[in-house]
């Protein structure tokens, strides 16, 4: 007897618990489509009825109002690109040593290749029949020498030289050929370079280079066409960006 | 017992149309100082331990290793290799293929755009110099393309011609479809138009130079060397569009080396 007065108390708390979440739906129902004697009461009751607290959405527990912070992911300074100067010393053929001043451009592909173009610059002098004959053969504009190369080079020999005890700095000793034109007594010819040269870093962004290379060229300007060997060796700096 | 300072104003003073030159050298030190400070890649090394070469090179020794779980900033890449620094302020060049196996700060792995069979098959630039021949003269070119697609690349190219009777120049901008990108060996088709300019050596007869509008269609292939080098070859026929006449058609081949990055 006693267990059936329980059950019955405990199915009255039940019912009335309109908070509990398996009568949330019905409590729903019931606002929506509330009985006309609800509607029609003169003054609404002064304080909130549980109906009304569920009218509401229900309250979140975390506002996500925080904003994602976008993350930039710093780029990698790609130093791949030397440019830079030269100066030294070309031998024209027929027309002596001369001095030589020129750009150049390097890329370096990668860790063994590199392309390279060149830009540069001569006078040639005379020759020996000019001076002892005292007959000019060319204008002073045609003795003006300008060559362009595009080559590709290897870096044969990669490694590190050292100054005293401290301080320690790479080089390479590497090999390079290309093609390119010369202009040169009134004419434009086809031209092969080929040589080899060193280059030392003292800092990452600094290269110092010797270089030696042949520029070899076809032509007819002392009367019998031949090849032209100009032997050029040259000094320079070079920055990589 | 009080010090004094007392100071008396110099007779020497800058002239004034020095003071904006020092003034606008100081902000230009700033502005480079300013880009000195830039920010640097921060990776983590998540094998055991990462390899820091005293150069950028395979054959530079290792003489300091970066442990797992510490990080390095990445200062510059060189080829193949970056220069990194680690926690403690050491200085080094790790290889990229290592730096592929360390993550960024939240955890995802690292890619970089590798020098290999990959690259040549998609990238986005690429670059070369030729030599070779056209209408019987001597011709240097050097060529510039921007891939659109894996397949299909705008290029542009400028050429010099050194011939017995004329020398000349040819500026070349075209389209060229790479059938198979990913194979080694892989053949493409090349259309396109530009303008060619004319000198002839000095002969008897009055030399005159021309410039002509042209149009060209062209066969080649590229090969696939290593790294970042790549064989290309090319074979092109191109229409000149003259005052004459008729037109001339003139043929040009080309073979040379190119890198793509």
């Amino acid at each position: 007897m006693e267990t059936r007065i329980c059950i019955l108390l405990l199915s009255f708390v039940a019912l009335s618990c309109s908070g509990c979440a398996i009568f949330h739906r019905n409590a729903q129902q019931d606002t929506a489509t509330p009985p006309p004697s609800q509607s029609q009461s003169p003054s609404p009751s002064p304080s909130p009825s549980p109906d009304s607290d569920a009218n509401s959405p229900p309250p979140s527990v975390i506002e996500p109002e925080v904003e994602r912070r976008t993350v930039k992911v710093p780029t990698i300074h790609p130093s791949n690109v030397e440019i830079g100067a030269y100066y030294g010393e070309i031998s024209i053929q027929d027309f002596g040593a001369q001095p030589v001043a020129g750009l150049r451009l390097d890329y370096h592909i990668s860790e063994d290749f590199f392309g390279e173009v060149t830009y540069g610059r001569a006078k040639g002098g005379e020759t020996s029949f000019e001076t002892l004959s005292n007959i000019q053969l060319l204008s002073d504009a045609e003795r003006r020498f300008t060559y362009y190369n595009l080559s590709l080079g290897y870096n044969l020999l990669p490694g590190e030289v050292f100054v005293g005890r401290n301080l320690a700095m790479t080089s390479a000793f590497y090999m390079i050929g290309g093609i390119g034109s010369v202009k040169f007594a009134g004419d434009q010819d086809f031209t092969v370079n080929f040589g080899a040269g060193f280059r030392v870093l003292p800092t990452d962004w600094l290269a110092l280079h010797i270089d030696v290379q042949d520029l070899v060229f076809r032509s007819d300007v002392t009367g019998v066409e031949e090849l032209k060997n100009n032997l050029q060796a040259t000094i320079g700096a070079t920055v990589f960006f | 017992m009080e010090f004094s300072i007392t100071t008396t104003p110099s007779t020497r003073r800058w002239p004034t149309k020095v003071a904006p030159l020092i003034a606008a050298l100081l902000l230009s030190l700033l502005a480079a100082a300013d880009a000195g400070a830039r920010d640097y890649l921060q990776l983590f090394v998540v094998q055991p331990y990462l390899e820091l070469h005293t150069g950028p090179g395979r054959g530079y020794p290792v003489t300091q290793v970066v442990a797992r779980g510490e990080s390095v900033d990445v200062l510059m890449r060189r080829t193949e290799w970056f220069k990194v620094r680690t926690e403690h302020g050491i200085e080094g060049w790790a290889y990229e293929r290592d730096l592929l196996r360390t993550t960024l700060a939240d955890g995802s792995p690292f890619t970089i755009n590798l020098g290999d069979r990959a690259g040549f098959a998609t990238h986005r630039w690429e670059s070369g110099a030729f030599g070779g021949a056209y209408a019987g003269a001597t011709l240097i070119s050097a060529y510039e393309a921007l891939s659109l697609t894996d397949n299909l690349k705008i290029e542009l190219s400028a050429s010099q011609f050194l011939g017995n009777l004329s020398n000349g120049y040819l500026l070349d901008i075209g389209f060229s479809h790479v059938f198979m990108p990913n194979w080694r060996f892989s053949p493409f088709v090349t259309l396109g138009g530009g303008y060619e300019r004319v000198e002839p050596k000095a002969t008897l007869a009055e030399p005159l130079s021309s410039s002509n509008q042209t149009a060209y269609v062209g066969v080649g292939a590229r090969y696939y060397l290593g790294r970042r080098l790549f064989l290309r070859g090319e074979l092109r026929e191109h229409e000149v569009f003259t005052n004459q006449n008729s037109n001339e058609v003139k043929n040009e081949w080309k073979l040379g080396f190119a890198f793509f990055y």
